[in-house]
């Protein structure tokens, strides 16, 4: 590595992470073996809940989610459920998402305190996008309202294993080489430029659905030819949550605001529809990493 | 006179901007044309323009080339971008030249009155017939399918802010929501809409118990709509507020378009006492687990009170059934909840004792001190012991 300049180890650190997806060295989170089966399940033709219900017996804490939220006020929980008519009442999409949304936050847990606030704002904004993007998604008619919610909470799910792997090249560069280490802003810069190949990464380890895959890709520029579509909306999302408070490191306040703009038309919603499902957004995210 | 300047090298484009501006109902507004950017700055010398929708792609001088220029020259009118483009750099560049607003072609008639509407303001005079018939100018959600046609919402507010609503009313006419606000009793929370894109925005961050939705509000397809709120709302009973008819089978019809239930205008008392009995009394006015039977508060209004009552004693006894199925020796009553009438509390209570003497199990009663004080008055329940707590009647012997 040619050390000295930022520029030049924000480069190196590029260069190697790409190559070690290329060579599938790169450690990515695992799906659970439990969630993989149970998303194996419900993505075949002739799924049961019963199945899904047998595949979740040894994951008490999974279980115990599961219940919760079908017993919750959301899904007009007034009698107490079993397992098995918990998941009936959840429902296919539902049920998917809750299961990867558990899966997906462990990526963003971290016992590193500089990657552990990192992670958490992260998984703030994922939640901020994602709650919009079901919403927006519903508003304009789209009726995979779901596959919104999970476009937005994986979009950014490269960027705590990239932050990761920043961690381990500074110890070596600083501790073992004793060579000056890039500024934050550097580091943002790193962590951006790659974070989506990582994400697609683990999207493709995951077997996500490919508009998952798309939201992770392409979430940062629409695309006219699919006017409605996921990606879209997730896009419009990310640019509203950043606008509103909901947003990891500094932002580009005009090319957000430009996002919002050609969003609103490309997916026919007012300004004033917005303001209203964006209202107190960070109160609404903040805390529920815990 | 306020005039438009249409800045596009299509003049397919131009045409149709002409074309729906004239239909849009504003009285007196004047489309110009200019079919490129150098153009564009050759109109705005002859004549007063009050907006320009100005392309981004165009031969000689581009749409921000334009923009600049025409800034440069101290024009502050407002200019929207009307283009197929949406990279956001050029977007964004546009934006610190001072766009007020952008539409994506294609585009439909009611996102172009819309923003024309927002960019001229009080400058636009409206005419009469073709406004009447033109969609909301404030309207979010421009998709057709959706957009109600009704005139500008006038708010309909009952209680907004609140996190959980009882009832969320959706329907274009003040009158019906006044109607059910009067009949609905004040304890419970309703939140009304006069269109339907208000309402779904509104579903967020809450929980609702039921949806009525008028199954005519103008301009809404229905089945869009139920599958809108049942995916922001999916623990809310949809019902459809219909007109009874003769030619119609409404409930086929309603279920097709995805509701649960209908509930008939115009609603008298007895049918809001009757839904409020189906979607909010039934599950409450007797809890049981296992053997403490416990009685939910009534809700309704005064006149309603006998329903409660024998609604009340429909559910003793069928949970009575099950209590003895299950081979407990005793039951728990608790009526701290109930409302305390004498003409009907000590009677109801003597036919509970007689069942449960009947099938050999001893009813223990919780209540609180204005329960003990109505049942003394009556010499009949005067020795029937009222523990003050469940605990209290769990370790006491029967």
């Amino acid at each position: 590595m040619a050390a000295g300049s930022s520029a030049a180890i924000v480069n190196w650190i590029e260069q190697s992470i790409l190559k070690r997806i290329e060579d599938d060295t790169l450690t990515l989170p695992a799906l659970p073996s439990v969630t993989l089966r149970c998303v194996e399940i419900l993505r075949s033709d002739d799924f049961s809940y019963k199945t899904v219900a047998a595949a979740l017996e040894r994951e008490p804490a999974m279980i115990a989610r599961v219940l919760r939220v079908a017993n919750s006020a959301a899904f007009a929980g007034t009698s107490k459920l079993n397992l098995q008519e918990a998941l009936t009442r959840l429902g296919q999409q539902n049920l998917r998402s809750i299961l990867l949304e558990a899966a997906a936050k462990q990526a963003f847990i971290s016992k590193d305190p500089k990657i552990a606030a990192l992670a958490r704002t992260t998984w703030e904004h994922s939640l901020a996008v994602a709650t919009l993007a079901r919403d927006l998604a519903a508003l304009t008619g789209n009726d995979n309202a779901e596959a919104a919610y999970l476009g937005g909470l994986l979009h950014d799910i490269g960027k705590p294993v990239v932050a990761m792997t920043l961690l381990e090249a500074e110890r070596q560069i600083v501790e073992i080489r004793n060579q000056k280490w890039i500024d934050s802003n550097a580091w943002g810069e790193a962590v951006n430029s790659v974070h989506r190949k990582v994400g697609l990464a683990i999207a493709e380890k995951w077997k996500l659905p490919a508009e998952i895959c798309r939201c992770i890709r392409d979430c940062s520029e629409y695309d006219n030819a699919d006017r409605g579509s996921i990606v879209n909306t997730v896009c419009l999302a990310n640019a509203v949550a950043k606008i509103n408070g909901c947003a990891v490191g500094p932002v580009d306040v005009d090319d957000q605001n430009a996002l919002i703009m050609i969003g609103r038309s490309l997916l026919g919603i007012s300004d004033d529809v917005l303001k209203k499902i964006a209202a107190q957004l960070p109160e609404r995210v903040a805390g529920l990493f815990e | 006179m306020p005039r438009i300047l249409t800045v596009d090298d299509s003049r397919a484009v131009r045409s149709i901007v002409r074309k729906q501006v004239s239909e849009m109902g504003f009285l007196g507004v004047e489309v110009a044309e200019a079919e490129d950017g150098q153009q564009g700055l050759v109109r705005l010398g002859e004549m007063s323009v009050d907006l320009v929708l100005l392309d981004v792609t165009m031969p000689v001088l581009d749409g921000p080339g334009m923009l600049a220029k025409l800034r440069e020259s101290g024009y502050k009118m407002p200019v929207i971008m009307l283009t197929s483009e949406s990279k956001t750099s050029i977007i964004s560049n546009a934006m610190k030249l001072g766009i007020s607003d952008y539409i994506l072609k294609p585009f439909k008639a009611e996102e172009l009155r819309a923003k024309i509407v927002a960019a001229l303001g009080a400058k636009l005079q409206m005419g009469a017939a073709p406004v009447a018939a033109a969609p909301d100018p404030t309207a979010g959600i421009v998709a057709p399918s959706v957009l109600p046609t009704a005139p500008v919402a006038i708010p309909v507010s009952h209680a907004p802010t609140s996190l959980n609503v009882d009832v969320m009313l959706i329907d274009d006419l003040e009158n019906v929501h006044r109607k059910l606000r009067e009949r609905l009793p004040a304890t419970l929370v309703m939140e009304g809409h006069l269109d339907a894109q208000a309402a779904t925005a509104a579903c967020r961050g809450k929980t609702i118990k039921v949806i009525l939705i008028d199954n005519e509000l103008p301009g809404v397809e229905m089945k869009v709509l139920t599958r809108q709120l049942r995916l922001l709302q999916p623990g809310a009973k949809l019902l459809a507020l219909a007109l009874p008819s003769t030619t119609t089978d409404l409930a086929k019809t309603s279920k097709d378009q995805g509701f649960d239930d209908i509930l008939f205008k115009p609603f008298g008392q007895d049918a809001v006492d009757d839904f409020l009995i189906k979607f909010f009394d039934s599950q409450e006015i007797l809890a049981c687990t296992e053997n403490l039977f416990t009685v939910g508060p009534f809700r309704g209004k005064e006149d309603r009170l006998p329903t409660y009552f024998e609604r009340l004693t429909t559910g003793f006894k069928d949970s009575l059934k099950k209590a003895v199925a299950a081979c407990y020796d005793d039951i728990i009553l608790d009526m701290t909840n109930i409302p305390m009438r004498q003409e009907r509390l000590p009677r109801m209570l003597l036919e509970f004792t007689a069942s449960t003497k009947e099938q050999g199990i001893v009813m223990k009663l919780v209540g609180n001190a204005d329960l003990k004080k109505l049942l003394s008055a009556f010499s009949e329940t005067r020795t029937l012991l009222i523990h003050g707590t469940v605990q209290d009647a769990r370790v006491a012997r029967g």
